[in-house]
């Protein structure tokens, strides 16, 4: 999991997830401490604005009756003042008698700092009644018409403004949070529309790799147009560097096998040890040689217009009867005029080649080559070619080891037993399939699925 | 049978041309892609040996010059391609096979052998004529059965006419089969051979065709 997180991190996707969601999460939290710090200010400076007004109010209808006794002139407007431990309180103490308290109060009693005087407004927190939390209001004023100082206080239970501030932070956090989620979505979201034409460049080098195109063709973002070009270029150097080497080995390979003639020639016929020696070590140069030169043929990409196939099997065709003049065979072709293989001439005649020829080598009178566009097949456009003879056919257990290398299930027909396996490499390159199957009159039957243009 | 060999690898031009004598054809040699094009335009050949690979012209162009030319003889392709392209374009230029290097010459001249054979529309590769039997794949010639002895001279234009029954062949043209360039060719030892040939055979089965030259036939009658 950790590893997982540390892969997708990694990624560009995730690298700029990362970096935007660092500071989004960074500003969010900044913000919302700000607001709950001004919202938690705002408050208490409310509650003691109305501890203030109410003090103000109690000094104000505050007056002595005749026999020297506070009283209210009116009774205070709040309610909550006659509910016994409501949360509103207020108390008026003098130094030395009974403090005349709320009702609210009910039994309890503030503690009045009367040590020293203080003309001027202080608050602070204090312990109330039910163990409530108290905001306390107090200072002390002389009656008019007296020279008596009382000492008011007024007090709230913060437990409401606490409550209240908590709830603000928690809609505050909510909504910080759905913030939050909103902008990592729309993150995610505009990440990967921005990195689209990556990923479309992705696919159009998949396709490249897979053979189905060329170059990267199409319009890129400015800033992703010199990185396609510099693709083709790789391509284009690529393919020269592929050129060249398969110029090299097809030079190499032909340079050896005219002197490899001579020497075999040479040995010929006779049978001595050394002779036998050499014969044997130039037929394994000759298998080597073809082998790699073989493979190093293979192209495997796909071709600008197609191969057009009809025109293509029947010079196949015309090749390998020379071989089979002596025998007397018949080779039958069934092809669409418009059918197009999808890829290198070369490859296709190294794959129809080897199997006509070898259906010719072993069949008795006929060999029949059908192509057939499939038309159910996902992605991309295929065709079916199957070639067919009437000769002895395989038995069932050998049908699958057939293609492979240097597999000759008899040793008495010409051929290095390399065929097959060079067919079944090309159809692979190509993405298609390559199968053999009993035909329905005896012989074998070779069933090859290509891509089509 | 004269046979015109256009390879460049002097080595295994040369394997091939002694072979090639030994096996009783007149052998025209030459290196070199223009050379061997001239040749091929301008002398009977029975057969041509051609490598694809030629310095100057190469051997395709070659081939296609020549049947655009509407030279018709048998050309038989060396290549060191194997591919299959090399081979399907080496055929649909023309050529009549295909033997691609590294290979026994045995095998070069079975399938010279068969070329021959099928241009002169003979479909087996032993030729009869009345009595006298040909195996073109082991150069013995019999009468009834019994065995006969010719020199390579005598056999070559055997075969030749073998090769060509019914046809009136004449001197020049068998001088010029059975002779390479570079003989001193003279029509009357022709006469010379025909007659020793005859002798051997003790049967009439090459008959003079007065002022055009000799036929091969054999009838009932003449025996």
């Amino acid at each position: 999991m950790i590893n997982r997180l540390k892969y997708f991190f990694g990624t560009l996707t995730g690298r700029l997830l990362k970096s935007a969601l660092l500071w989004s999460v960074a500003a969010l939290a900044v913000g919302g401490l700000l607001l709950s710090l001004v919202f938690k200010s705002y408050v208490l400076n409310d509650v003691d604005n109305r501890l203030n007004m109410l003090i103000d109010s109690m000094v104000g209808v505050s007056e002595l009756s005749p026999d020297g006794v506070l009283r209210f002139s009116r009774p205070l407007s709040d309610q909550r003042f006659m509910t016994p431990e409501s949360g509103q309180y207020w108390q008026i103490s003098e130094e030395g008698q009974e403090p005349f308290r709320s009702r609210s109060l009910w039994d309890f009693e503030l503690t009045p700092d009367v040590s020293h005087r203080s003309f001027s407004l202080k608050y602070y927190e204090g312990q109330g009644p039910a163990d409530q939390i108290l905001r306390i209001a107090e200072r002390d004023s002389i009656l008019p018409e007296s020279d008596r100082i009382f000492h008011f206080q007024v007090a709230t239970n913060m437990a409401e403004v606490h409550a209240a501030i908590a709830e603000f932070n928690w809609l505050l956090l909510s909504a910080l949070a759905l913030i939050m989620l909103t902008v990592t979505m729309s993150l995610v979201l505009q990440v990967s529309y921005g990195l689209r034409p990556l990923r479309k460049l992705g696919k159009s080098l998949s396709a490249i790799r897979a053979g189905r195109a060329n170059r990267i063709e199409g319009d890129w973002p400015q800033d992703l147009q010199p990185l396609a070009g510099e693709i083709n270029a790789l391509m284009e150097q690529n393919e020269q560097l592929v050129d060249r080497a398969r110029t090299h080995v097809g030079n190499l390979a032909h340079a050896l096998k005219t002197p490899l003639s001579v020497i075999q020639n040479d040995v010929e016929g006779a049978d001595d040890e050394r002779s036998t020696r050499i014969k044997t070590q130039s037929r394994l140069i000759r298998e080597h040689v073809d082998h790699h030169l073989k493979r190093a043929r293979i192209a495997g990409g796909g071709s600008g217009a197609g191969l057009p196939i009809k025109d293509r099997l029947e010079k196949i065709i015309k090749a390998v009867s020379v071989s089979t003049r002596e025998k007397n065979v018949a080779y039958s072709l069934d092809c669409a005029d418009d059918c197009r293989f999808d890829g290198e001439k070369e490859d296709f005649d190294e794959v129809l080649g080897n199997l006509i020829d070898n259906a010719g080598k072993w069949a008795n009178s006929r060999v029949q080559v059908t192509v057939k566009t499939l038309s159910d097949t996902p992605r991309r456009p295929m065709i079916e070619l199957s070639v067919t003879d009437d000769g002895p056919g395989v038995p069932a257990e050998d049908i699958d080891t057939l293609f492979e290398r240097g597999k000759r299930l008899d040793e008495r027909v010409p051929g290095t037993g390399l065929g097959l396996a060079i067919v079944r490499d090309i159809v692979e390159m190509y993405g298609g399939q390559a199968r053999l199957a009993h035909a329905p009159s005896g012989g074998l039957m070779a069933v090859l699925i290509l891509p089509a243009k | 049978m004269r046979i015109l060999l256009v390879e460049d690898d002097e080595s295994l031009s040369a394997q091939i041309e002694q072979s090639l004598l030994d096996a009783g054809y007149a052998v025209d040699v030459t290196g070199d892609g223009e050379d061997g094009h001239f040749m091929g335009d301008t002398e009977p050949y029975d057969a041509v040996i051609l490598d694809l690979g030629l310095p100057v012209m190469d051997g395709r162009s070659i081939l296609k010059k020549w049947r655009a030319d509407g030279r018709e003889m048998p050309v038989l392709v060396l290549t060191a391609r194997d591919s299959w392209t090399d081979k399907v374009e080496g055929l649909d230029a023309g050529a009549d096979d295909y033997l691609t290097k590294p290979f026994i010459v045995e095998e070069l001249l079975a399938r010279l052998r068969a070329l021959i054979r099928r241009a002169a529309g003979q479909a087996s590769p032993e030729m009869e004529c009345g009595p006298v039997l040909l195996d073109t794949r082991n150069g013995k010639v019999t009468v009834s059965g019994r065995s006969i002895k010719l020199t390579a001279q005598e056999f070559k234009l055997l075969s030749y006419l073998m090769h060509h029954p019914g046809k009136v062949v004449s001197r020049t043209e068998l001088t010029e089969h059975i002779y390479d360039q570079d003989f001193d060719r003279d029509s009357n030892t022709i006469e010379v051979f025909v007659n020793r040939i005859r002798k051997k055979l003790d049967t009439s089965i090459i008959h003079t065709v007065r002022g055009l030259g000799y036929r091969l036939e054999w009838s009932e009658e003449n025996s």
